[in-house]
């Protein structure tokens, strides 16, 4: 539990940092805040209305208790109001609108990813050195030097335009189906973002479980399972497999972060309605709270991935469970 | 003796050995290729890539072997332009980040103590925290630059060349002649600027090529994102405009996005091969 304790310090201090950069951030560039806010229009305000202003956002207080204001917001779930929405929606509300989105892309893909590249990985551990093992390195490495966002760009134009096949984008056909057809209609639309994520991250997953299993499947334990006449597929699934899963899930847990982030360029292609998206269109019409909640929002995800992580590795490794 | 022909002492090269040295000539030959488009464009290049010289949006033909862009740009041209910004980005962020992660690396794994614990932290805190959305967000408040792109790569891009070469040093720092050095006086920073560095050497120079070829993939994804220069011409920004222009709609995807993609792909894959076989040659 010590161990636990202190990754959950770590967690709290990384979370504090998002919050500290989302708000230092804007206060450190070079203008003036107001400017930021007002865009084109700073230069037509009045003196009095530029004070005015200030003071309704508060910037005329000093910067240590425009922290403390902008912390108690937060922990009230009060992130500012969204500028985009003149009707007037709160960055909760938009965010809260779009995540669902954003996690089906990133679950399927990482469930994709990580099983097919495991399983890749592993079949190339086993092959080491032969025709198979070169061929699987060499997909790896060109799939990885491809950029994802180029290979969406041309699926597109393949699978939606020339074969009506896909549909080009967004989340769902507007107006929006019912029941069943609802479900097909959402995965059709899935389906290529889905395709192109997993790609992207196949192979990660394949790189450190082929590593992982390599260092295994050498070991004295190994050599042992095969001496006593253990089957093959049950050595490297029951005795390799078994053993890998943990440095496995650390490992691709540790490249999480920079995977993620992916997520935003592809749905930026895909026009689908995810917080990637959405912060790509927040960056056209200078949405900053917006554009703070989605970051905010990605790393919260990414350290709720990292402790559920942290939480698996009891049940992945039985070492552990008796300190816990 | 008998003579060897050439074929059997290939055969006795090892497989590895036999893909690393593939990897090496065929990664050298691309990077060269664009190197000479990055030094030369002019040579290559029929047209000067930012003057309009056709209609809009024309279908590869003579004049122009790859159509012309929404400007009527030679797309050629500017293919052969953007070599220059996306290996320029690429260098210069492997060149800062790696240049941070050894003193970071021999810092940290030389000195331990609290000099390590809290440089560690600070390497944990930036790989958990979400990387394109930060870059997005600092990119919007900072401007769309490519210097900017160049800034906030850096960032990013030490933590991993950090991490390595702290390795490299905690598994060297007990060998003995550090010891002896250490025994006759040298100071930390001798021993770190000399000796420790000269070990870790190897292991800088493949993460020089590695980050790069990892910084020329980042930079294609900020410059479509939008958040490159936009008056400038990089590979991300092509592929920026010919998604708003909506090419990827029409048959323009086949001499607009294409080619670009390749472009991209194939530097990343080159730099990539060659780090591989530097690695298996270490």
């Amino acid at each position: 539990m010590k161990n636990f304790s202190r990754r959950a310090l770590e967690f709290s201090i990384t979370f504090f940092l998002a919050i500290s950069i989302n708000f230092f951030l804007p206060r450190l560039v070079p203008g003036d805040p107001i400017k930021l806010i007002a865009g084109d229009a700073a230069p037509q305000l009045g003196k009095e209305r530029i004070a005015a202003l200030r003071a309704q956002y508060g910037l005329d207080k000093p910067l240590s208790e425009q922290f403390m204001i902008y912390l108690k917001q937060l922990a009230h779930g009060d992130l500012g109001m969204s500028y985009r929405y003149s009707g007037g929606k709160t960055v909760v509300e938009v965010l809260s609108e779009n995540f669902r989105w954003t996690l089906l892309l990133v679950g399927a893909s990482m469930l994709f990813g990580l099983l097919i590249g495991s399983a890749l990985g592993i079949w190339s551990a086993t092959r080491r050195g032969d025709p198979i093992d070169f061929g699987l390195l060499s997909g790896v490495y060109i799939l990885r030097a491809i950029p994802p966002f180029w290979l969406a760009m041309l699926l597109i134009p393949i699978f939606a335009i020339q074969f009506h096949y896909l549909p080009a984008g967004d989340s769902y056909s507007i107006p929006r189906l019912e029941g069943w057809e609802n479900v097909k209609d959402v995965a059709r639309h899935a389906l290529m973002p889905i395709l192109v994520l997993t790609l992207a991250y196949l192979p990660t997953a394949f790189v450190i479980m082929r590593a992982a299993m390599f260092g295994i499947m050498e070991s004295n334990y190994i050599r042992t399972a095969r001496a006593k006449g253990v089957p093959n597929r049950w050595v490297v699934l029951k005795h390799g497999l078994r053993n890998a899963l943990l440095p496995v899930l650390t490992s691709f847990m540790v490249d999480f972060g920079q995977l993620l982030g992916g997520v935003t360029v592809i749905e930026a292609v895909f026009n689908y309605r995810g917080i990637g998206n959405m912060m790509f269109e927040a960056v056209k019409s200078r949405d900053y709270p917006l554009l703070q909640g989605g970051f905010l929002l990605f790393t919260l995800t990414i350290l709720a991935l990292n402790i559920i992580t942290e939480l698996m590795y009891p049940l992945l490794d039985p070492r552990l469970r008796r300190t816990a | 003796m008998s003579v060897h022909t050439l074929a059997d002492l290939n055969s006795r090269i090892s497989p590895p050995r036999r893909l690393a040295r593939f990897s090496r000539w065929t990664g050298t030959f691309v990077l060269i290729l664009m190197l000479v488009f990055a030094f030369f464009p002019t040579v290559i290049a029929p047209y000067d890539s930012t003057k309009t010289v056709a209609l809009p949006l024309q279908k590869p033909g003579r004049e122009n072997i790859l159509g012309t862009n929404d400007l009527g740009q030679d797309l050629f041209s500017e293919l052969i332009a953007g070599t220059r910004a996306s290996l320029l980005t690429g260098v210069i962020v492997s060149l800062i980040a790696v240049f941070i992660g050894v003193i970071v690396g021999l810092a940290s794994g030389y000195l331990g103590g609290w000099v390590d614990a809290l440089l560690m932290r600070i390497t944990d805190l930036v790989l958990v925290l979400p990387f394109l959305p930060l870059v997005i967000l600092i990119s919007v408040y900072l401007g769309p630059s490519q210097r900017n792109i160049i800034i906030v790569l850096s960032v990013f891009f030490w933590v991993g060349p950090a991490r390595l070469i702290r390795a490299r040093v905690l598994s060297t720092r007990s060998d003995t002649y550090i010891e002896a050095a250490r025994a006759l006086g040298a100071n930390p920073l001798q021993i770190m600027a000399g000796h420790l560095w000269s070990s870790v050497r190897p292991l800088a120079f493949v993460q020089v090529v590695l980050v790069a070829s990892a910084s020329i993939l980042a930079e294609s994804s900020l410059s479509f994102l939008g958040l490159g220069d936009p008056s400038g011409k990089s590979w991300g920004t092509m592929l920026y405009f010919a998604r708003a222009s909506g090419a990827f709609l029409s048959d323009a995807w086949k001499w607009w996005v294409l080619p670009t993609g390749l472009m991209i792909t194939l530097t990343v894959l080159s730099l990539g091969l060659i780090g591989y076989s530097l690695e298996q040659g270490m």
